[in-house]
C-alpha cells in the first residue's frame, strides 16, 4: 500500500506542477463561459449586415413584391414592371442578389429563384422562403372569400403551452407534489453526462499515455523491480485521478468566481441581464425557473453531487483500469489507437442513449444502458435529474462496482505481462492469452 | 563457496524462437560474475528471468537457498541496458522516489544519496531535470539509485557503455567497492576488457544455450592449452634436443628480439613444464619462459565460433 502511495504522490506531483495543468486549468472554465455566454451575447449585439435583394416579379400586378417587407436580415428593392433578369443582372452586382418571382406562383409556388452575388445565407433564405409562403397563404384564402376570415383564422390558430409537469407522491396533501419540468431535467442530465464523458475520456486517456511514455523511456523496467505491476497500475491511475479531483475543484471554483465576478466586469451588468433575459427566452423562462428551484435546493443537490460522485469514481476506475491494460499492451500510441477504438464504441453509445433520454427516461434501451457498466455512469447521470426510483440507481452503482473490480483484476493480469513485451504489437487472442497465463 | 543465485535449466520460447535453451549458472557470493555473449544471445532474457519480469517456461531460479519470490526481487538491483528516468523530473527528486520505493526512509535517503551524489561528482545537479542532463550523467544518476539502497545483489546491463574512459574507470571502482562491501555483481557486457579486470566468474551465453562458464582465471588457462613462449640464444637445433619428447614446437621460431629467438611450444602434459625449463636451461640460454593466456576477447569469438 506503501508503494501505491509513493506512485500516487510522484504521479500527482509530476502532473500539477506542468504548465499545461496549469494552462487547461486556466482556460477550460474562460472557455465554458464563453461557450454558455457567447451565443447569446451575440444574439443581442447581432451585427450582422442587412442583405439588399433585387426583385423581379412578374406575378400579376406584383402582388408578392409588393407586399415584401424588408427587414433586419433582408432589404427588398422591387423592380419595376419588364425589367428583364439579364439587365438587371448586369446592373445590380453590387447587390447581395436578385429574387425572381414567377408569373404563376400562386399556382405553382416552386417557380422562385435567387441569384447570387455573394455567398448564400441560411437566414436570408429562410426569410424570404416565409414571407413569401405568407402572402400566397393569404392570396389563397382570399379566393374563398370567407367572412371573417382574419377573426377564423386567429380563433383557429391555438397554442398549447405551459404544460404543468408535477411528480406524484404518496403524501395526501396535493399541494406537496413536486413541479418537474422535462427540458430542465434534460439540461441538466446533459451536462452531467457531458461531465462524466469528459472525465473518463480525458483523464482516462492519461491514464493511457502515461503507461505507454513509461514502457517507452524503459522506466517502467526499473519500476518493476521495485514493486508489483498491480500496485504501479494502482498507484497511476489513483495518481490520475487525485489530479483529476483537483481539477475540477478548481474549475468549479473559477467558474463561480468568473461568472460572479469577472463576468459583469467585461460585458457590464446591464447586458448581462439581458443575455440572461435572451437564454431564458430561447429555453423557455417556466423551463429555467424550474431548473433554478431545483439547482437552489441543497438536499437535492447535495443527493445529486454523491450520486455523481460515486459514478465519477465508479466509472473512472473502471475506464482507466481498460485504458491502463491496453498502454501496457502496446508500445506506442499508434498501436494503442485500434484498441482505444473499441473503449470508445460504448461511450458514443452512451452519448447517443443520453441525448435519447428527454423522449422516455425509463425505455428499456435506457434503462439498460443505465445498468451495463460500460454505459452506466453516463446514461443513469443523465436519468437521474428526472427522478428515477433509487432502488436503480442502487443496482447500477452496485453492478458498476463490482465490474470495476473484475476490470481491475483482468487489466492487472494483463498489465503484468504486458509491461514487459516490447517489438510485436499483441492481438485480441494475446490479450486473452495474458490473462490466462498463471 | 556458497551461492547467492542459482539458475536450474531454464529455458524460454517466444512464439516462433528460442530465446533460453536448458540455461544453467550459479553466482558465488561476494564475487562479480559477468554474463557475456553475442547481441540476441539470450542475456537480457536470463537475467528478465531472474527478476521475475519473464516467467520461464520451465527451469528454476533459486536466491540465498530458496527458490526466488517475489519479494527477494526487492533484495536485487537492477539496471536495465536501455536507462529508464523520467525526464521531467528532477535528478534528486527522482532519486529519492526510487530509492523510497525500495524500502529507504525519505530522511536515511537523502542522506544516502548526497554522498552518492558528491562521490560522483552530480551534487550540482541535484536540482536538473533529467532531460537536462548529458547521457554520461543520466547513467551515472541510473547506477546511484540502483546500488543506493545496498542490495545484496545486483546487476548490469552493459553498465559501462556510454562512458569515456575516466568516467568507466570511476564506475568500475565503484563497483569493486560495492563487492567488497558485500555485495554480489552480476553484470551483462561485450566488453571484454572490463571481464578480464574485474570479473571473478563468467557464463557465456550463445544462441540461448551456456556454453561456457566457470573462473575467469581457469577459462584463460584451459583456453591457453598449455602453450608457452620461449625467447632464448643459441641454435635452433639445440633448442630441439631439449624439447624432444617432452613438448611439440608450434610453427617456425619467429625472428629474433634483441638478438634472442623466439619460439611457441605446446607442453601436452603439465607434469614436464618443469623438465622442459631445465633441458632448455642445459643446451640454450634462457631468457624467458612465459605461458600464452588468451585474452577474453580471443576465447569470446573462439567460443561463439565453435573453435575453443
Amino acid at each position: 500500500m506503501n508503494k501505491i502511495g509513493l506512485i500516487v504522490e510522484r504521479e500527482f506531483a509530476e502532473r500539477v506542477r506542468k504548465k499545461s495543468f496549469i494552462v487547461s486549468t486556466l482556460l477550460t472554465p474562460l472557455f465554458m463561459i464563453a461557450m454558455m455566454v457567447l451565443p447569446s451575447v451575440l444574439m443581442l449585439k447581432g451585427n450582422s449586415d442587412t442583405k439588399n435583394v433585387v426583385v423581379i416579379d412578374n406575378s400579376p400586378e406584383q402582388f408578392v413584391g409588393k407586399q415584401l417587407t424588408s427587414g433586419k436580415t433582408v432589404s427588398f428593392n422591387l423592380l419595376d414592371e419588364g425589367v428583364t433578369l439579364n439587365a438587371a443582372r448586369m446592373q445590380y452586382k453590387s447587390e447581395y442578389g436578385i429574387l425572381v418571382i414567377g408569373s404563376d406562383i400562386l399556382d405553382n409556388p416552386q417557380n422562385l429563384q435567387l441569384i447570387l452575388n455573394d455567398a448564400s445565407s441560411m437566414s436570408v433564405e429562410e426569410s424570404i422562403q416565409s414571407q413569401i409562403q405568407g402572402i400566397l397563404r393569404t392570396e389563397r384564402l382570399k379566393r374563398y372569400n370567407l367572412e371573417n376570415m382574419d377573426q377564423i383564422l386567429a380563433d383557429a390558430n391555438v397554442r398549447v403551452n405551459g404544460l404543468q409537469t408535477l411528480k406524484n407522491n404518496d403524501q395526501e396533501d396535493e399541494s406537496n407534489m413536486e413541479k418537474t419540468s422535462t427540458t430542465a431535467s434534460w439540461l441538466m442530465g446533459l451536462i452531467l453526462g457531458m461531465m462524466l464523458y469528459f472525465i473518463l475520456i480525458v483523464y482516462g486517456q492519461q491514464v493511457l499515455q502515461s503507461v505507454i511514455d513509461e514502457k517507452q523511456t524503459r522506466v517502467l523496467d526499473v519500476m518493476v523491480t521495485s514493486c508489483t505491476p498491480f500496485e504501479l497500475m494502482m498507484g497511476k491511475i489513483l495518481g490520475i485521478a487525485v489530479v483529476a479531483a483537483l481539477q475540477i475543484v478548481l474549475w468549479a471554483v473559477l467558474v463561480i468566481a468568473t461568472s460572479a465576478f469577472v463576468l459583469p466586469l467585461i460585458i457590464g451588468t446591464a447586458d448581462m441581464e439581458a443575455a440572461t433575459a435572451a437564454a431564458m427566452a430561447t429555453s423557455g423562462a417556466p423551463e429555467f425557473a424550474g431548473l433554478m428551484a431545483k439547482v437552489t435546493n441543497v438536499g437535492y443537490l447535495a443527493g445529486l453531487f454523491l450520486e455523481l460522485l460515486l459514478y465519477i469514481v465508479g466509472g473512472f476506475l473502471f475506464y482507466a483500469s481498460m485504458y491502463a491494460a491496453i498502454g501496457s499492451a502496446v508500445d506506442t500510441p499508434q498501436d494503442a489507437a485500434q484498441f482505444n477504438g473499441i473503449i470508445m464504441m460504448p461511450v458514443i453509445v452512451a452519448i447517443m442513449v443520453m441525448m435519447s433520454v428527454m423522449n422516455d427516461p425509463n425505455s428499456d434501451l435506457v434503462f439498460w444502458c443505465s445498468m451495463i457498466p460500460f454505459t452506466s455512469p453516463i446514461v443513469m447521470m443523465a436519468r437521474i435529474p428526472f427522478g428515477i426510483p433509487t432502488w436503480q440507481v442502487v443496482v447500477s452503482l452496485v453492478v458498476l462496482f463490482i465490474s470495476f473490480f473484475l476490470m481491475t483484476w483482468v487489466a492487472a493480469r494483463i498489465f503484468r505481462v504486458g509491461v514487459f513485451m516490447h517489438g510485436k504489437k499483441p492481438t485480441w487472442k494475446d490479450l486473452g492469452a495474458w490473462i490466462k497465463m498463471k | 563457496m556458497e551461492s547467492i543465485l542459482k539458475i536450474e535449466h531454464v529455458s524460454k520460447t517466444y512464439t516462433g524462437h528460442k530465446a533460453l535453451d536448458d540455461v544453467s549458472m550459479e553466482v558465488p557470493r561476494g564475487s562479480i560474475y559477468g554474463l557475456l555473449g553475442p547481441n540476441g544471445a539470450g542475456k537480457t532474457t536470463l537475467i528478465r528471468v531472474v527478476n521475475h519480469m519473464t516467467i520461464p517456461d520451465c527451469g528454476k531460479v533459486w536466491f540465498e537457498g530458496h527458490e526466488i519470490t517475489a519479494d527477494d526481487i526487492y533484495q536485487i538491483g537492477y539496471m536495465p541496458e536501455e536507462r529508464g528516468l523520467y525526464k521531467k523530473m528532477k535528478v534528486g527528486e527522482q532519486a529519492v522516489f526510487f530509492a523510497r520505493m525500495r524500502g529507504m526512509g525519505r530522511q536515511q535517503a537523502v542522506r544516502k544519496l548526497h554522498e552518492w551524489f558528491d562521490r560522483l561528482g552530480l551534487l550540482d545537479w541535484w536540482d536538473k531535470k533529467v532531460e537536462d542532463l548529458s547521457k554520461g550523467m543520466a547513467q551515472k544518476v541510473q547506477f546511484i539509485t540502483t546500488v543506493v539502497h545496498e542490495p545484496k545483489l545486483l546487476i548490469f546491463d552493459e553498465p559501462f557503455s556510454g562512458f569515456d574512459p575516466i568516467n568507466a574507470n570511476l564506475l568500475k571502482q565503484e563497483i569493486l567497492g560495492l563487492r567488497d562491501r558485500g555485495a554480489t555483481v552480476i553484470f551483462s557486457t561485450h566488453n571484454m576488457e572490463s571481464v578480464e579486470e574485474i570479473c571473478d566468474d563468467i557464463t557465456l551465453i550463445n544462441k540461448s544455450n551456456n556454453i561456457l562458464s566457470g573462473s575467469v582465471e581457469e577459462i584463460r588457462r584451459k583456453a591457453g592449452g598449455n602453450t608457452f613462449q620461449v625467447l632464448y640464444s643459441g641454435t635452433h637445433e639445440d633448442f630441439c634436443a631439449a624439447v624432444t619428447g617432452k613438448a611439440n614446437l608450434i610453427g617456425q621460431s619467429e625472428g629474433v628480439i634483441g638478438g634472442y629467438t623466439q619460439q611457441k611450444i605446446h607442453i601436452p602434459s603439465d607434469d614436464n613444464v618443469r623438465a622442459v625449463i631445465g633441458s632448455l636451461n642445459d643446451k640454450v640460454q634462457l631468457r624467458s619462459f612465459q605461458e600464452i593466456i588468451p585474452s577474453m576477447n580471443d576465447i569470446f569469438i573462439r567460443a561463439v565460433n565453435g573453435t575453443l
